[in-house]
């Protein structure tokens, strides 16, 4: 359990932090917003809330 | 490689889903609590700290502090700053809390601070101000507590102390655990940390220290101003290095 | 008209929706009492009437408790057992489980209540329930889980709605929380006493991992959940953007569990870890801000709404004391500010603008919502919902103000030095300076309170009016078919 104490030290601990959530934050904005056409894709879930409408015409009030 | 990965896979598959946000969840609590527990220099061990466990009675003390919720409203934690240590004393060290299961270090300073509250007020005072507060501070907004004059419940006092053992603190049950306290604390606390001699102890020293001012019988407010008058008292800082404790934090 | 009622009532379990949307509202009058009564404590010492049951230390756990599980977690079973199936277009799975939910639920509440009031506590905040009652939220949470994982592998609709993803992380990250902040040694097998596992430093740090998500799911990413679909329905349009919810879920689920070290700064924690966890709370802004913009802008082009609809204006009111708790956490996070803050009023006031702010508000707007659509009604008062939501707007904002005046007040008095260097108030100065602020703090939550009353009038009269016609309805049926008959 030794390694654990590399955690420890604030100089190596924050680059880290930061590396692995910068990464991986970097890496779904990109995939998110990166294509045009994905993007449409992704939107489309948008309505699920609304599908179930037609069941239920309280809503429609 | 190319892996043509689509967030749908997660969005339509619950098990994914749950695999994925399960660890998205666990890797903070991993990584700052984890190494709390294999660092040795969490808790100081330096020269002149040499903290004890509670004595029956102190711990029955405790056990009321906690019942009473009196952590709502006092912390036990001085922070290192120059108008808490004109107020309080000295930091709190984390050795000093190392028995304490659980912590008591609070959120919330509606009253002062009590980490070293212990020897600072005699225990006359103590009493009359846990039974009517503002007839020593007018201005207290703290409850009154008359019903602490009771009788201590002092039944369970081994089972308490053994559940402690079972979690780590070295109350004795045997001799070669004894012996080890001896050489730890020395003879006086060794006795005191002894479970088979709880419920005299805690007895003798309601009796010898006559805490609540009335001799017949032991009372919850015996406990609980033992415990009270020995909080922040076990460390001497007249022996202590303050470099060492700095490297320690 | 009535036989999609019937269908719509036959497709989904709208019975235990109804009785956890019940009892979130009087679990709220319940624990909001409760907190005005304590607050009044502070001001009128009087009120503890020498009394064990009523001393403050005791009553506290009984106030938070009863809002944040009582009324927090039943309008979180309530909306997520909703949402989940009305997203999912399928019926709640495990009937039985779900039904024990919310039987187990309500018990935990009432005796972890009755147990504070005997003295039965571990001394944790927002974790006093002593270890029996732990394990029955234990058995509860599990069964939960079950059922809403059960009911999302049975659904309709291929995709899983992202309010969905927000309530699944709650539940998890609720059971990995108060399984590891609750491990103790019961004295023995016939008694509630028992005593933390951990001790001292790691004690305290597993504690506010605890306390912090406590926040951060259960309060947080539970009512978001809520947020994502009942702003969208209440509004009448999707959710401003479904991409920023996937970055807003992902990264708000992993920054959360870094931050709970902020309460513990200047403490004997090392301070590595709370150094860490205040850069977390800084970087948690992003995420935060990022929710409280999707759910804003949801009402882009129909901000009219905000005038003539007052469940609308309980919905977006919510995300902007959301927006501005989730400002003030990350500044409080900061080491300097936190000197001067940490064990004073104002993380208090702090905690309440989010917990009125946000959570309280989202959850009355969600209900206002629910409530008719669970009963095929329509609301009894719109006024009466108007009122609800000045009330508990004043409320709020006299809350808050008294706490961070009293707060930096109390941190000021507390470091103040003369010229030679010594103390210039004593501590107990200081609590008589609180005074009037606690006396406004008590008047606050009154006027919260009485809003919260309103509500449950209306909610009433609602309910009554939805049966009274319901039996209408089946009488005049009854009369047809006699009429066939013959």
């Amino acid at each position: 359990m030794e390694w654990l104490n590399w955690f420890s030290r604030p100089e190596n601990t924050k680059p880290l932090a930061l590396l692995i959530f910068f990464v991986t934050f970097v890496g779904i904005v990109l995939y998110v917003y990166g294509s045009k056409k994905r993007s449409k894709r992704l939107e489309s879930y948008k309505d699920i809330p609304f599908q179930d409408d037609a069941r239920d015409n309280k809503d429609d009030k | 490689m190319r892996i043509n990965f689509k967030h749908e896979w997660i969005e339509t598959n619950i098990g994914l889903m749950l695999v994925l946000t399960m660890l998205a969840i666990s890797v903070g609590g991993l990584v700052e609590i984890a190494p709390l527990f294999f660092i040795d220099k969490t808790v100081e061990k330096v020269e002149g700290v040499n903290v004890r466990p509670y004595t029956p009675l102190e711990l029955r003390g405790r056990d009321i502090y906690v019942r009473e919720g009196c952590y709502t409203c006092h912390s036990q934690m001085i922070r290192p700053f120059v108008d808490e240590k004109l107020r309080y004393g000295h930091y709190s060290l984390a050795a000093e809390s190392q028995y304490d299961h659980p912590f008591q270090w609070g959120s919330k300073r509606t009253g002062p601070d009590l980490a070293r509250v212990g020897g600072k007020y005699s225990n006359e005072w103590h009493v009359q101000h846990l039974i009517a507060p503002r007839s020593m501070v007018p201005e207290s907004v703290m409850p009154n507590y008359p019903w602490l004059m009771q009788l201590l419940d002092q039944s369970d006092i081994a089972d308490r102390m053994k559940a402690l053992r079972a979690v780590g603190v070295p109350y004795s049950l045997t001799e070669a655990e004894r012996e080890a306290n001896v050489k730890n604390f020395g003879e006086t606390v060794a006795a005191e940390l002894h479970i088979p001699d709880a419920k005299k102890n805690l007895v003798d020293q309601a009796n010898l220290g006559n805490y609540d001012g009335n001799k017949a019988g032991v009372s919850e407010m015996d406990a609980l101003v033992a415990y009270l008058q020995v909080l922040g008292t076990m460390v001497d800082f007249t022996k202590v290095n303050e470099d060492d404790l700095v490297r320690s934090r | 008209m009535a036989i999609a009622t019937y269908s719509s009532a036959e497709q989904y379990n709208f019975d235990i929706v109804k009785k956890f949307a019940i009892m979130a509202l009087v679990w709220a009058v319940v624990g909001m009492s409760v907190g005005v009564y304590i607050a009044s404590e502070l001001a009128w010492p009087f009120l503890n009437f020498d009394s064990p049951y009523f001393s403050f230390g005791r009553f506290r756990p009984v106030h938070t408790s009863a809002v944040i599980f009582g009324f927090g977690g039943s309008a979180l079973f309530a909306t997520s057992y909703y949402v989940v199936q009305r997203t999912c277009q399928t019926r709640l799975a495990l009937e039985g489980m779900a039904s024990f939910t919310f039987w187990g639920w309500q018990a935990v509440i009432v005796l972890a209540a009755l147990s504070y009031l005997m003295g039965y506590s571990q001394g944790r905040e927002y974790a006093e329930m002593e270890w029996p009652i732990d394990i029955l939220v234990e058995a509860v949470w599990v069964s939960y889980l079950l059922v809403f994982v059960g009911t999302i592998m049975r659904r309709k609709q291929p995709h899983i709605y992202v309010a969905n993803w927000f309530y699944l992380a709650f539940i998890l990250a609720t059971a990995l929380l108060h399984t590891f902040n609750n491990l103790a040694m019961p004295i023995n097998l016939f008694s509630m006493k028992s005593y933390s596992l951990f001790s001292g430093t790691q004690d305290a740090m597993t504690q506010w991992w605890y306390g912090h998500n406590a926040v951060g799911f259960f309060l947080t990413a539970a009512f978001l959940g809520m947020m994502y679909y009942f702003v969208p329905k209440q509004a009448g349009r999707p959710i401003y953007s479904y991409r920023l919810s996937i970055v807003h879920f992902w990264a708000l689920s992993f920054m959360y569990m870094w931050v709970g070290a902020h309460h513990l700064h200047w403490t004997a924690l090392p301070d590595w870890t709370s150094t860490l966890a205040a850069t977390f709370s800084i970087l948690l802004l992003m995420p935060s801000w990022g929710g409280m913009i999707n759910g804003i802008m949801t009402l882009s082009g129909a901000w009219d709404k905000l005038r003539t609809d007052p469940v609308m204006r309980f919905l977006i009111v919510a995300l902007s004391f959301y927006g501005m708790s989730t400002f003030e956490g990350p500044m409080m996070s900061l080491k300097e500010v936190n000197a001067l803050s940490h064990y004073t009023d104002w993380p208090v006031g702090h905690v309440h603008s989010g917990a009125l702010g946000w959570v309280a508000m989202i959850s009355f707007g969600s209900l206002y919502h629910m409530i008719p659509k669970l009963w095929d009604a329509k609301l009894y008062s719109t006024k009466l919902v108007e009122a609800h939501f000045w009330l508990a707007t004043i409320g709020i904002l006299l809350y808050i103000i008294a706490m961070w005046i009293s707060g930096i007040t109390q941190g000021l008095m507390g470091r103040a030095t003369d010229e030679f260097g010594n103390l210039q108030y004593s501590f107990v100065e200081s609590v008589a300076a609180m005074m009037p602020f606690y006396m406004m703090r008590a008047i606050g939550g009154a006027f919260f309170l009485t809003g919260v009353l309103l509500m449950v009038y209306n909610i009433y009269k609602t309910i009554r009016l939805a049966k009274l016609e319901e039996a209408a309805l089946e009488a005049r049926l009854a009369s047809k078919m006699v009429n066939v008959g013959a």
